[in-house]
């Protein structure tokens, strides 16, 4: 990686120049290299091998408050003078926008930080370990119960990556990456109903990976537990998210504090701030200095340093996610519009627990379907999961739905689980909703 | 007359000879004619552009542009795939795919002679179609009319009603050359344009806000597209949805009749049979269709049909990107399952013919099987007849998108806002709800087809596997009986 962060910089400088020297007020650039390998193996074979190196550049230029962006793979001399000089033509050829332009160079992060994003040991790992890697995964699953019939496969796939990115202020930044990870899927069947269940398990470092086996056999229970899935009555009830439904949630309730959401004042959120927007039990923390965290960057898209912040405290919300330009719409600072490592801040009740204290109510495990409005926050969606009764998990339920409005079932969350785990750069424990509506028969 | 053009294009696009790629080719299948070994290989040569203009708060906020210049080469043993692409195309970068996607065949022994066991001369027969000649391509068009344009549609939605606030409208426009050269000696080029322009609308009352929104295009002039009546259209359509849905009260909940609009609403058609009858789910046994060939999985009022054949449209394609004519497949017919969609692989397998349903998202990646047009033919009843035959239920004209849990057959759809049908009559307006379905099942719940078939106005774009591509739906108006839909009352 190192070789290619040496080019980067070099093209990076290059472009920057040649903007300038071209016609640019102001313009910046991105550059990013990567490498990976998709690993794939179907009923105890390999069926798949994916290498590829890909590189891209993107560059956006600046004429006075007029600007124009375009992005190319190829990264040679001549074609970029070309395409600098074209993206000045766009430029000018569009029209003003007056809040347009590069971030303040007051704003700009002054040091880039080492957050341990990199792991040798995954370019170390040959083609035929990733191999048994795979097959130890999907035999695992297939070998957990007779149940599991088929299989989708397994997979184990690396990456590794440089970006670069740098403006006419002067900034110039890079940093690499690694990823890994291990899935599998597997087909339960029982009479002429299948189910098929899925896990995946990605980390920077290779050593952090669940073992495959661990993989497989949660693909494979995750897929048996759904036998039987059936229907239940139209009803109101609490719902309890497991953590991935209750992270994908939280990624929907955040989105709606981005700043282009609220300029246009298309956001539920809109309007909101220092207002209560949850339950007193909810803080949502976003930390992009995560030593080794899987959605840590050292500064972000515009060059913005990262900084640790808490987006709701205590069912508060203290700020939206401002880029630079929509903090000029705002006629504010801005703080970086982007989330790094994003999570509710853990409570203290275990899952059990939560489940515990559910008479009759939904334990939610998948949602299916686009079915979220940003700007009323009015959320229907698929839903399938276990039913609990008496505060024990009993049988499956699919073609359900669950709706709500999201400000009323963040105020709603009345249990936040202990179960915080970084395995995604937006994480969740799980969640309880006290009310909710779900539809079936 | 085809060769010789895509031997020209090669060299001028990628400045690569006919030898080189040959080279390239043989390397890949380790210097042995394909047929023989089993070993097969393409390489899907990809280079073009993409523009995109967006209009938001009554300025001109990006504009931006992204050159593609590519090719992925794949070589296929039996069900085994080996497959890498680059960016930066000379002949010593795909000789370097070619090694590396020729690895799969290290892991191949004992299943020799099993490669691809397409019906070439089915397979053969590209190039009987033009399905999207265009004089301009929509990338040279001069900035200032897609802004000019643009201005126009942001006017009209405002004048519309005073109660539009914020309206954001887009243009995008691709034009791409594809090359594919295989390992059985076959070479395609093809040239394909795309525009899309796509209009959305904030309305508030009161502290209450609500969106609308509209778009279409195809694979035509950009010309078509700057027509009055047709960003007229979409303008109208985005800024009536928002106002509309201002007096709208919560969707119910529970199961009732629904009746869905033509169009667009053929999403429903996509998500709960179309994937399902992907060949790959299929050959895998892993789809809830996989066991019903033949079977009535519908209604006896219901055919549907994958088209990929239709003159401009978003879904089609002269060629699918493994080089095989596109077609007309029945998928459904009079409620009984006919056919399956296939690429070459998964036909082969399978030993069933291709349907010219292979496609990719772009040079990055392997072909998979894929829609294209996909929609439900007309039936006898006339959508005023449909309403007026429910005693209580939802009329669902708009939709947002929709998604499948292929081997359990579940799928859900997403009403963007509908109206209150009661005694036969349209009497409020509901918010959005999900509706949900089990795909081998709800289909024999349609009991009345209406004689209104249309397609969307090409707005669709189809995610699988990690992979965008343009798609079609349609439908005529239908009633579809005991449907859960998951309102909040």
């Amino acid at each position: 990686m190192t070789s290619s962060k040496n080019t980067m910089i070099p093209i990076a400088e290059f472009v920057i120049k040649e903007g300038k020297r071209l016609g640019a007020t102001e313009c910046d650039v991105r550059i990013s290299y990567s490498n990976s390998v998709d690993t794939g193996v179907r009923l105890g074979e390999v069926e798949t091998l994916e290498g590829a190196n890909s590189r891209s550049l993107q560059f956006e230029a600046y004429v006075g408050k007029k600007s124009a962006s375009t992005s190319t793979s190829d990264l040679r001399r001549p074609a970029l003078t070309e395409l600098v000089r074209n993206t000045i033509a766009m430029a000018s050829a569009s029209e003003e926008d007056p809040f347009a332009g590069l971030p303040e160079a007051k704003y700009l992060a002054k040091k880039i930080p080492d957050l341990g994003l990199t792991d040798d040991a995954i370019a170390k790992i040959t083609t035929e370990e990733k191999i048994q890697i795979a097959l130890a995964a999907e035999a695992a699953a297939r070998g957990y119960d007779e149940r599991i019939t088929n299989s989708r496969g397994a997979s184990f796939t690396d990456w590794s990556g440089s970006t670069v990115y740098a403006n006419s202020h002067g900034f110039i930044g890079t940093y690499s990456s690694t990823h890994c990870s291990i899935s599998a899927a597997v087909v339960a069947s029982a009479g002429d109903q299948m189910q098929v269940g899925g896990w995946s398990s990605g980390a920077l470092s290779y050593g952090k990976l669940e073992s495959p086996e661990q993989v497989g056999i949660t693909a494979a229970k995750r897929a048996l537990r759904m036998l039987g899935a059936k229907k239940v009555k139209s009803q109101v009830v609490p719902v309890v998210f497991d953590p991935l439904m209750a992270a994908q949630l939280l990624a929907q309730f955040v989105g709606a504090t981005a700043g282009s959401h609220v300029y246009r004042n298309s956001s539920f959120l809109a309007g909101k701030i220092d207002q209560m927007v949850a339950s007193e039990a909810v803080t949502i923390i976003d930390d992009p200095l995560m030593i080794g965290g899987l959605g840590s960057r050292p500064y972000d898209g515009e060059g913005m340093p990262a900084l640790k912040r808490t987006l709701v405290e205590d069912g508060k919300l203290n700020t939206y996610l401002l880029s630079s330009y929509s903090a000029r719409k705002l006629s504010t600072t801005p703080n970086s519009g982007s989330t790094g490592n994003l999570y509710f801040a853990p409570g203290k009740l275990t899952p059990e627990e939560i489940i515990a204290s559910v008479g009759n109510g939904l334990y939610l495990t998948s949602v299916s379907g686009p079915g979220f409005n940003v700007v009323t926050g009015d959320y229907s969606r698929g839903a399938s999961g276990l039913w609990i009764e008496n505060g024990e998990l009993t049988f499956p339920v699919e073609g359900i739905t669950i709706a709500g409005n999201m400000l009323e079932m963040f105020a709603n969350i009345d249990a936040i689980g202990n179960d915080l785990i970084f395995r995604s750069s937006t994480v969740s424990p799980t969640i309880k909703i006290a009310s909710m509506m779900v539809a079936g028969d | 007359m085809i060769i010789e053009a895509a031997e020209t294009q090669l060299q001028k696009l990628f400045g690569l000879t006919a030898e080189q790629v040959q080279r390239v080719l043989d390397t890949a299948t380790r210097g042995e004619q394909g047929k023989k070994q089993g070993v097969f290989c393409d390489i899907y040569f990809q280079a073009g552009t993409a523009q995109g203009l967006t209009f938001d708060q009554g300025v001109l906020k990006n504009t931006s542009s992204s050159t593609t210049s590519g090719a992925g080469v794949r070589v296929v043993v039996g069900d085994k795939t080996g497959y890498s692409h680059t960016g930066h195309v000379n002949v010593t970068n795909l000789l370097q795919c070619a090694k590396v996607a020729r690895a799969i065949t290290e892991h191949a022994s004992g299943i020799a002679n099993s490669g691809l066991n397409v019906d070439l001369d089915a397979a053969n027969s590209s190039g009987q179609h033009n399905l999207y000649p265009i004089l301009n391509s929509p990338v040279d068009i001069a900035l200032q009319e897609k802004i000019d344009l643009l201005r126009k549609i942001d006017k009209e939605v405002r004048l519309y009603d005073a109660r539009i606030q914020n309206v954001t409208v887009s243009v995008a426009c691709e034009s791409y050359t594809i090359i594919i050269v295989n390992s059985l000696e076959q070479i395609f080029v093809d040239l394909r344009p795309l525009v899309r322009i796509s209009v959305s609308c904030l309305a508030e009352e009161n502290g209450r806000k609500e969106t609308g929104s509209s778009g279409g295009g195809g694979r035509y002039e950009f010309s078509v597209l700057a027509e009055d009546n047709m960003w007229q259209e979409h303008a109208h359509i985005a800024a009536k949805m928002a106002i509309d849905l201002l007096a709208s009260t919560p969707a119910p909940a529970g199961v009732m009749d629904v009746v869905l609009g033509s169009g667009w609403p053929g999403v429903l058609i996509h998500e709960a049979v179309g994937h399902g009858l992907e060949g790959d789910f299929n050959r895998m046994g892993t789809s809830a269709f996989s066991s019903l060939m033949g079977e009535a999985v519908a209604s006896p009022l219901v055919t549907v049909i994958d088209d990929g054949t239709m003159q401009d449209r978003r879904g089609s394609l002269n060629f699918d990107d493994e080089g095989t004519a596109t077609g007309r497949t029945v998928l459904i017919e009079n409620g009984v399952l006919k056919n399956y969609l296939q690429d070459k692989k998964n036909a082969g397998l399978m030993k069933s013919g291709v349907t010219g349903n292979g496609r990719r998202q772009d040079y990055r990646y392997a072909p998979i099987p894929r829609m294209t047009n996909t929609y439900m033919a007309g039936g006898e009843s006339t959508p005023e007849e449909i309403i007026a035959s429910v005693k209580y239920g939802l009329y669902a004209a708009n939709f947002g998108g929709g998604q499948v849990d292929i081997t359990n057959g579940n799928f859900t759809f997403s009403a963007v806002g509908a109206y209150l049908i009661e005694n036969g009559k349209i009497t409020r307006t509901v918010k959005g709800a999900t509706l949900i379905g089990n795909g081998p099942k709800a289909l024999h719940n349609v009991t009345m087809v209406g004689n209104d078939l249309s397609l969307d106005r090409g707005i669709g774009t189809c995610g699988k596997a990690g992979q965008g591509v343009p798609v079609g739906v349609g439908m005529p108006t239908i009633r579809i009986n005991g449907v859960t839909v998951g309102g909040s009352q």
